[in-house]
């Protein structure tokens, strides 16, 4: 793998003093899909704005291939699409026209057959000729990904692409995404859709409060942060957790009818075999027992809402 | 020089021109006649000639000019202020295109719209005018001229206005008054001393008085001075926009 976006110690301060970027650094390999979460005004789309040329920095380097955004912009910036949170688009204007429009704006020489190609892709080809305004929310969407695509970026960002699409829909966006993927693309997408983050990205990067948490392996992550549960689900309910389990850290849920014990997989013992035992010794009669690992929803909240304490 | 690029946000400007030729077309056709119906024949008639050129045919300078700078300037400030307030602008300022590229783009777009319209008004004004033109490239000349300068002015116009009320307020409040009192369609000979003072603090003054004298041979201020004083407002606008964009002004956060 090679390194394709390098972001270094990136700070951006707006004029009223509120810092939206604290020194973040990052680097993204080509063809990786890194998921950007965080919560709203955590600094993502900041983020994004300072890396495509949007905002100013306030201090900080980023290079896209090689390439300084600040002292070798066109080369920087023509490696980079952008989808933005916002649907943007000239109304008046053809799709064909405004797509096209994109592709010469990044100085490339006009390629019908592409654009054909990517139109059929965002399933937008039949609408080519139809102005922009006559369309529905979820193709003005794919249109601004069309755009995005019409220059053939190396990197290009997504800022929540799929807010307030349909699910069918947005599980069409992530066939997209992984067709360019394919084509060693590397994406870096911010959602508020943690299963989004789950089902295509590779790494997972978390920000709040302008500074970057953590970046890591998606596997990883869940493997570090993920804790499972183990439920047991008794025959009769309970009002309190006996005495002899008090050691187990149990609670017990609402209708007294389940214990849950949080414990960690990668332990060497996990204590399941000693919680059964004492569940049994205590008199208690299992009717079920079933295990639940933590999503990346749970990951995610634990990590902003340890932030904040 | 990112060469296709400026073609692409030229030929996208044009698109929108072109989506509304008729009007376009028709909106300076229409506005010449009635202009030729209220000042060449009514009050014409009772004014027998200026500095030696029927009255008819005296205004047709300034009509042209008063068309194709509130022209220029509109398109271009609703050019580049549109993007802005519907959110389009990101690609702008994303793509690999520099400040100069942009401003060739909207700022070319915009004067290409009010030369085509100046030509209109010209060629309408045959219908009911005789009209000579004593230096036909002089004329060009500062036809383009005005074209640029004024595309440029609202182009900073466009990036400066914040809403829909801001972007009219300078065209409305100052650009027409000035361009009314500039001489459009009297000669400053004609006013008090004190107040012929006061027009020669008025820019447009000189660009109209130029115009008219690629026309006529006759001019209220030296054709040098008006060559200078147009050369200068162009320069002086380019600065300005080379300033917001070195700054990101109203455009980058």
């Amino acid at each position: 793998m090679t390194g394709i976006l390098s972001i270094r110690d990136l700070r951006k301060t707006y004029d009223d003093g509120f810092e939206a970027l604290k020194g973040v650094s990052l680097d993204l390999e080509k063809g990786e899909i890194l998921a950007l979460l965080g919560p709203n005004g955590a600094g993502k789309t900041t983020l994004i704005s300072a890396v495509c040329g949007l905002i100013n920095p306030t201090g900080g380097s980023v290079s896209v291939g090689g390439h300084d955004i600040d002292t070798d912009f066109r080369a920087a910036r023509s490696m980079i699409g952008l989808v933005p949170q916002e649907v943007a688009l000239e109304p008046f204007e053809t799709v064909w026209n405004t797509v096209r429009f994109s592709r010469g704006l990044f100085g490339k020489p006009r390629n019908d057959a592409l654009i054909q190609k990517i139109l059929t892709q965002l399933s937008l080809w039949d609408k080519k000729d139809n102005q922009v305004k006559e369309l529905s929310g979820g193709m003005k969407r794919r249109v601004l990904i069309a755009k995005a695509l019409a220059h053939e970026p190396r990197v290009l960002f997504l800022d929540e692409p799929t807010a307030g699409v349909d699910v069918a829909l947005r599980k069409g966006m992530w066939d997209v995404v992984a067709e360019m993927k394919a084509d060693g693309v590397t994406i870096i997408l911010t959602t508020h859709y943690i299963e989004e983050a789950e089902a295509i990205a590779d790494r997972i990067g978390v920000i709040a409060k302008g500074e970057l948490l953590l970046v890591e392996e998606k596997a990883t992550l869940m493997t570090r942060m993920g804790r499972k549960q183990l439920e047991v689900q008794l025959d009769q309910p309970l009002k309190a957790i006996p005495e002899a389990l008090s050691d187990y850290e149990l609670e017990l849920a609402e209708d007294g009818r389940t214990l849950i014990y949080s414990y960690d997989t990668r332990a060497e013992r996990t204590g399941i075999t000693a919680l059964l035992n004492d569940i049994a010794g205590a008199g208690l009669k299992l009717r079920d027992v079933q295990t639940r690992q933590s999503s990346l929803e749970d990951i995610f909240v634990s990590l902003v809402e340890g932030e904040d304490a | 020089m990112n060469l296709t690029a400026i073609a692409s946000i030229y030929r996208f400007e044009m698109t929108r021109f072109f989506r509304t030729l008729l009007q376009s077309f028709l909106s300076p056709v229409l506005s010449t006649s009635l202009y030729f119906v209220v000042f060449g024949a009514a009050i014409g008639s009772r004014i027998d000639q200026v500095e030696g050129v029927s009255y008819g045919a005296f205004i047709v300078p300034g009509l042209v000019m008063l068309s194709v700078m509130t022209q220029a300037l509109s398109n271009a400030s609703f050019g580049i202020y549109f993007p802005k307030f519907i959110g389009t602008i990101y690609e702008l300022l994303t793509a690999p295109v520099s400040f100069l590229e942009i401003v060739i783009g909207y700022v070319g777009a915009a004067a290409t719209k009010a030369l085509f319209i100046g030509t209109v008004i010209l060629i309408t004004s045959t219908f009911f005018v005789d009209l000579t033109i004593a230096h036909p490239f002089a004329m060009v000349l500062f036809l383009l001229l005005t074209c640029l300068s004024f595309a440029l002015f609202g182009f900073i116009i466009g990036i400066w206005a914040k809403n829909f009320e801001q972007l009219q307020l300078v065209p409305l409040l100052i650009v027409t008054p000035l361009v009314f009192l500039g001489g459009s369609f009297y000669s400053i000979s004609m006013l008090p001393p004190f107040w012929q003072t006061v027009t020669h603090f008025n820019p447009v003054l000189y660009l109209i008085s130029g115009f008219r004298w690629s026309f006529f041979g006759v001019a209220d201020v030296p054709i040098g001075i008006s060559l200078a004083a147009i050369a200068l407002f162009t320069a002086l606008c380019l600065g300005v926009i080379w300033w917001i964009f070195k700054t990101g002004w109203r455009l980058r956060g």
